[in-house]
């Protein structure tokens, strides 16, 4: 379980988290929707604790970031590192033996080439292959769907099922409604740094046709397209 | 294309004054720096003008990059692309020119103006699908990274300590092994993403260490076939050998600390200064590394458990 009390963070005179409070339990898939610069990224980085806050986030899994994975918006990749050593790397941190990697490949990266190399969707796949052979008690998915082919987003969805039988507590953020919808138990709005809504799977229908509503409204025809 | 110029003056200022240096004090430090070494290195070797060959036209070949050419070949129409990319090579070659002439080694002088002139031609392309095998893959990522941006320095220090037996000189043989000591002190010089430490399971006191003693290993690893072969040749000299080995791992662990120090941002000046001001003093190495070893301790605290 992660337990987020009043959690705010400010940058400079930015008030990027505003009071939020939340609680993520294990078995269950969490989704955080909110436009660009909603706050999604710096709500990620404060539980995995690389921003300072303030507010209390607590856990009942020892060492929490120790058992956290976390797949970045960006993953960082060195210039000449090799998918297989970007792994190794990860596990390595985490004193976890990774096994075959070749046999672990689903995603059938070509793991001797060099990272730096991939395509963006290749980059996140391999980004989250490593934290997935960490054998993470929590993962956090940013965008895990962005650049990725769709073929690969079906397994990433499949893997996500297969972690919360696992009982691993999983929060992801997408701009594509229907894989948040397809893989989450709970949908949270975050709007200017506020949770301003939670909506429980029967009402992930009603929450798209409001939210498409809203976004879209007559902006099109304000475009003037001819 | 004076804009551009221009432009890349101003983005190395800004990265100066970034790093805590006035521009100026910087370009200063940079000439002492620059002919401090040369002069050093002339007095030290014959094979000094080919060495500078070699450093003058690495530093060239990372304007050779392959994405950053696409992107000058957009902006810029064909012939004005090949001006700016021939005056671009010549003022990284310019210093080396300059004191190749002063040395009057006229045959590595056209050798590396024509090099300088012909390397505009060509793209090297950074994203190439070929991985150069590394020793040290097993605990990536300084070593792996580091082997693969300059495995032909490791091996230019092997020729060297060859050339050194074949001249008896035993200084070259010690430059060799210093040189590999250099090199690795550079897989060390830019500061970590700080993902790559979060991501570590350990304290910061752990972390460090295991930092230490990977670069320990590894640059044992790197050494060992010069001071293998110097300690046959020169065995009466094992204990220079032994003591120079002692300073490069000091270095080192000094280097690792410093970097960890300043972490998650570049070393700063005053640190750039206790560690430059080491080389120049040793002892100060003692009170040095505890000093950066309880500010890297602090800084890692933050970030892990």
């Amino acid at each position: 379980m992660i337990n987020i009390q009043n959690l705010s963070k400010y940058y400079g005179a930015k008030h990027a988290l505003n009071n939020v409070n939340i609680q993520f339990e294990k078995g269950k898939v969490y989704g955080i929707v909110g436009e660009n610069g909603a706050g999604k990224t710096t709500l990620f980085r404060s539980i995995a604790g690389l921003e300072k806050y303030t507010g209390r986030i607590e856990s009942d899994i020892d060492k929490f970031k120790n058992h956290l994975g976390f797949l970045q918006t960006i993953p960082f990749f060195f210039n000449k590192i090799s998918g297989k050593e970007y792994i190794r790397l990860l596990c390595n941190a985490r004193s976890v033996n990774p096994g075959d990697i070749d046999e672990r490949n689903i995603f059938d990266l070509p793991l001797n080439q060099y990272a730096s190399t991939y395509s963006t969707g290749m980059k996140k796949k391999l980004a989250l292959t490593a934290i997935l052979m960490q054998e993470n008690q929590a993962f956090i998915l940013d965008e895990p769907f962005n650049g990725v082919d769709i073929q690969s987003n079906i397994i990433i969805e499949n893997i996500i099922h297969k972690l919360k039988s696992l009982g691993k507590i999983v929060i992801i953020s997408s701009h594509i409604f229907s894989t948040l919808s397809d893989t989450c138990d709970e949908i949270n709005m975050l709007k200017e740094g506020r949770l301003i809504r939670k909506v429980i799977k029967e009402d992930f229908k009603k929450l798209e046709a409001e939210m498409k509503a809203v976004s879209v409204g007559n902006k099109i025809e304000k475009l003037g397209l001819k | 294309m004076g804009e551009y110029f221009l432009l890349q003056f101003k983005m190395i200022n800004r990265r100066m004054i970034e790093i805590g240096f006035n521009p100026i004090i910087g370009y200063c430090l940079l000439l002492i720096a620059f002919v401090g070494v040369s002069v050093y290195l002339f007095a030290l070797s014959e094979f000094a003008p080919w060495i500078f060959i070699l450093i003058a036209l690495y530093f060239i070949s990372k304007l050779s990059d392959r994405d950053r050419n696409d992107f000058l070949k957009s902006v810029f129409s064909g012939k004005t692309y090949l001006k700016l990319r021939v005056i671009e090579n010549v003022i990284p070659a310019f210093p080396f020119l300059a004191f190749l002439a002063y040395q009057q080694s006229f045959p590595a002088f056209a050798i590396l103006a024509l090099m300088t002139v012909l390397m505009a031609l060509f793209n090297l392309n950074s994203a190439i699908n070929f991985t150069i095998p590394s020793p040290f893959y097993k605990k990536p990522f300084e070593f792996t990274v580091g082997w693969r941006n300059s495995f032909f320095l490791i091996f230019f220090a092997y020729f060297l300590t060859i050339m050194a037996i074949m001249a008896n000189n035993f200084n070259l043989g010690a430059f060799a092994l210093l040189l590999v000591f250099l090199v690795s002190l550079s897989y060390y010089s830019k500061p970590d993403d700080e993902y790559y430490v979060w991501i570590f399971n350990k304290s910061a006191q752990g972390f460090l260490w295991e930092k230490i003693k990977i670069a320990v290993i590894y640059s044992t690893m790197l050494t060992l076939p010069i001071l293998i072969t110097l300690g046959i040749f020169y065995f009466s000299q094992l204990l220079i050998l032994l003591a120079l080995m002692l300073v490069g791992f000091v270095y080192l662990i000094a280097i690792i600390l410093a970097k960890y120090a300043a972490f998650p941002h570049q070393m700063n000046v005053p640190q750039g200064i206790l560690l430059g001001s080491s080389f120049l003093f040793p002892p100060m190495l003692l009170a040095i590394i505890p000093f950066f070893y309880l500010q890297a301790r602090r800084r890692l605290n933050d970030i892990l458990i």
